[in-house]
């Protein structure tokens, strides 16, 4: 019957695999990079709220929520109130198009693979506003370099994604994931400059060093997040913590042949769990290995760099499908 | 934040700040990421420290001098009873010379892997510092073990030092330093490998050997500009006339050679621990002195782990000091400073400013000193009111 349909399409967005369950593991998320960043330095990270700590994402988000809200009188206060909200959404909607649990998204369409990028590019703009509206000098900055780092690694970024789009014939992600499951090989093995290209930009779009340059703490406190604080610093620390499932669901997903695996009793959760969770662990290990890049160095390497390589990837995948005769 | 003009704008850096340890407040004036001017404010934690010496006696002094800074202590607590046993004209046992020596070394250690540990801060990677600090706990143990106390030591006394090193005391450093020799051989393998490191410190406020010297820059911010000066080598003190060690240069006058003259420095302290633990002569530790302290004037130097010391003490004859004046190595680097900074990026802000190893509560004293121009003066009290009515009026 149509409303039952309706409810089930109603719980499975809020509930499961919808925006409680990805909250739910964008916290768990955080913990385990916090642990493993901490073992990493020879440090201990959280341990005392919860088992081994794993409640103390949860302890964090519910202290800011529930701390003291500041406004400073000089900011422009619609866009100020509006950016936390708006930098939330934008991961929660994109890993909508992402599949969790099977092969199909909550939504996908085709082109949802653009839908995505275009949201990604969003949220660095949303940066650059939230920095910019806060007038405060450091906001400025670092909004400024949230904006020029993402001219720097979107490009690469979106090429990459187009390796495994041009092995499944189309631009949505749900697609790309059936056609990996139904050839049994992941677009990985094909494109391994893309993958490596993917996290590398990633590590930028999630402001992870050696890309934290927008929130570079010793040099501009917090970059574009300095003037938030309380309920908004908590949103876009929940989105922050989002993008980080959205990251790793995106790269499994184009490259890792998504929530399937070699082995059929184990659910597609399981698999979408444990591939992300890899790669949660590699971004945590790749943040304590460097030091922070300056600004210029970080776009002209991107250019230098990234961009060649990405179109590389591209033509060599080229070759090799007219090699194969796919 | 007030425009200077259609491109340029003002950040401020401080009083704090999460670059600064301590607080200081330096005006930059930058076009886009570049950094076309600077100007720096000193004095957020003047303590009165000199004017202090004039009320306390020698010996109370001996504690108050400690505290100008809780890193360099021993440096400075060595140069005011090197300025006083020289007036009071006494030799001191070789012993104690020894020993002084032993932690003055281990201050210097303990200085520099601190330092290794915030620069690595500094440029955001924060596995160096976590490295960086662990290993100097070792050091900061060895301290309480041999002086009762992680920092501030109080182990001088006019006329010797308070504590004795007993054998198991030493076979515990000999332990400790074959650790830190090993981890310190380590990062010297590392840091110059690290190529994301090396990209942020490499042709990074660049220092000229001519500009060092011109404005007298000193400790390892002169010595990575490939100057060989070193109080230890040029004017020994304490027991450095007898042990042997190098003067570590580099002449890569940036901050990738202030990073490894450190880094090289903490070997050559652990050669100057090892000599010293094995020479080390028996004997007294501590000589009686005759009562006050003669009439007169001294000027004594000590190489502190951040560069040269100088207190200068004159004495009237009673048992407090007539005027104590203290010229800490960072004060001395900061003209330095401005000319490193200029025209580099904002980012590059936090790693030069570190890689002085600045150490503002060692440095605020009652002279006034502005980078740009290097002149330097001092206000009388009505003028510091006048000024500070001025500033509020702002």
């Amino acid at each position: 019957m149509a409303w039952e349909v309706g409810l089930l399409a109603l719980l499975s967005t809020l509930i499961y695999p919808g925006i409680i369950f990805l909250v739910v593991i964008a916290l768990f998320y955080q913990w385990v990079d916090r642990r493993f960043y901490a073992k990493l330095q020879n440090r201990y990270g959280p341990i005392y709220t919860g088992p081994r700590g794993i409640l103390q994402p949860v302890a964090d988000l519910i202290k800011l929520l529930a701390k003291e809200d500041i406004e400073p009188s000089a900011v422009d206060k619609q866009i100020f109130r509006a950016v936390p909200v708006l930098i939330l959404t934008m991961p929660l909607t994109a890993l909508f198009m992402i599949p969790i649990t099977g092969t199909w998204a909550l939504a996908s369409f085709e082109g949802d693979l653009i839908f995505i990028i275009f949201l990604m590019t969003l949220i660095a703009i949303l940066a650059f506003l939230g920095g910019w509206s806060s007038t405060n000098i450091f906001s400025t900055l670092g909004g400024m370099r949230a904006a020029l780092q993402a001219l720097g690694y979107e490009v690469p970024m979106a090429v990459s994604f187009m390796g495994p789009a041009i092995l499944a014939g189309s631009l949505s992600v749900s697609k790309i994931v059936q056609w990996q499951a139904s050839h049994g090989l992941w677009a990985i093995l094909l494109n391994p400059l893309g993958f490596g290209i993917v996290i590398v930009a990633f590590l930028a779009e999630l402001e992870r060093i050696p890309f934290d340059i927008p929130e570079a703490e010793t040099e501009i406190v917090a970059g574009w997040q300095t003037e938030f604080s309380g309920r908004k610093l908590a949103l876009i620390r929940l989105a922050l913590d989002l993008e980080l499932v959205l990251a790793s669901g995106l790269v499994t997903a184009l490259f890792l042949g998504g929530p399937t695996g070699p082995i059929p009793i184990i659910p597609g959760i399981a698999w979408f769990m444990i591939k992300t969770l890899v790669l949660v662990l590699i971004f945590s290990n790749l943040r304590a290995l460097f030091a922070r890049f300056r600004i210029d160095q970080m776009v002209s390497g991107s250019w230098k760099y990234l961009v060649p390589l990405s179109i590389l990837q591209i033509v060599m995948l080229e070759l090799l499908l007219g090699w194969l005769s796919f | 934040m007030k425009n200077l003009s259609e491109n340029t704008f003002s950040v401020p850096f401080g009083p704090q700040h999460p670059a600064l340890k301590e607080p200081e407040n330096f005006m930059f004036t930058v076009d886009g990421e570049r950094v076309v001017d600077v100007k720096i404010r000193l004095g957020y934690v003047h303590r009165g420290g000199e004017k202090a010496f004039e009320a306390r006696t020698y010996t109370q002094g001996l504690y108050l001098v400690e505290r100008i800074c809780g890193i360099c202590a021993m440096a400075h607590q060595l140069c005011y009873v090197n300025n006083v046993e020289a007036l009071i004209d006494i030799e001191i046992p070789r012993r104690a010379d020894y020993i002084r020596t032993i932690i003055a070394e281990l201050e210097r250690i303990h200085s520099h892997l601190l330092w290794v540990g915030v620069a690595g801060h500094e440029v955001g990677w924060d596995t160096l510092f976590m490295y960086a600090w662990r290993d100097r706990e070792v050091v900061l143990d060895l301290m309480e073990l041999t002086t009762g106390n992680r920092v501030l030591h109080a182990s001088n006394t006019i006329g010797g030092v308070r504590r004795d090193l007993t054998s198991e005391m030493i076979s515990r450093i000999r332990k400790g330093m074959k650790l830190l020799k090993e981890r310190t051989n380590y990062y010297k393998a590392m840091i110059p490998k690290e190529r994301t490191l090396m990209k942020r410190a490499v042709g990074v406020g660049v220092l000229k050997p001519q500009d060092a010297v011109a404005l007298c820059a000193v400790g390892p911010t002169l010595r990575a500009s490939g100057i060989k000066r070193d109080v230890r080598r040029d004017d020994p003190y304490s027991a450095y006339d007898e042990t042997p060690f190098d003067v570590i240069t580099y002449d890569g006058c940036d901050v990738a050679s202030r990073v490894l003259v450190r880094v090289d420095e903490i070997l050559e302290s652990i050669k100057i621990l090892n000599y010293a633990l094995e020479h080390l002569p028996s004997g007294p530790i501590a000589v009686r002195l005759p009562r006050g302290v003669p009439a007169g004037e001294n000027v004594s130097m000590v190489e502190a782990p951040r560069g040269e010391d100088i207190h200068y003490l004159k004495s009237n004859g009673t048992d407090k000091p007539e005027r104590y004046k203290v010229r800490a190595p960072t004060l001395a680097n900061w003209p330095a400073v401005g000319a490193m900074i200029k025209g580099g990026y904002i980012a590059d802000i936090p790693i030069v400013l570190a890689a002085i190893d600045p150490c503002m509560s060692c440095t605020d004293r009652m002279t006034f000193t502005e980078v740009n121009s290097a002149k330097s003066w001092q206000w009388s009290r009505d003028e510091l009111r006048r000024y500070s009515l001025k500033w509020r009026g702002k």
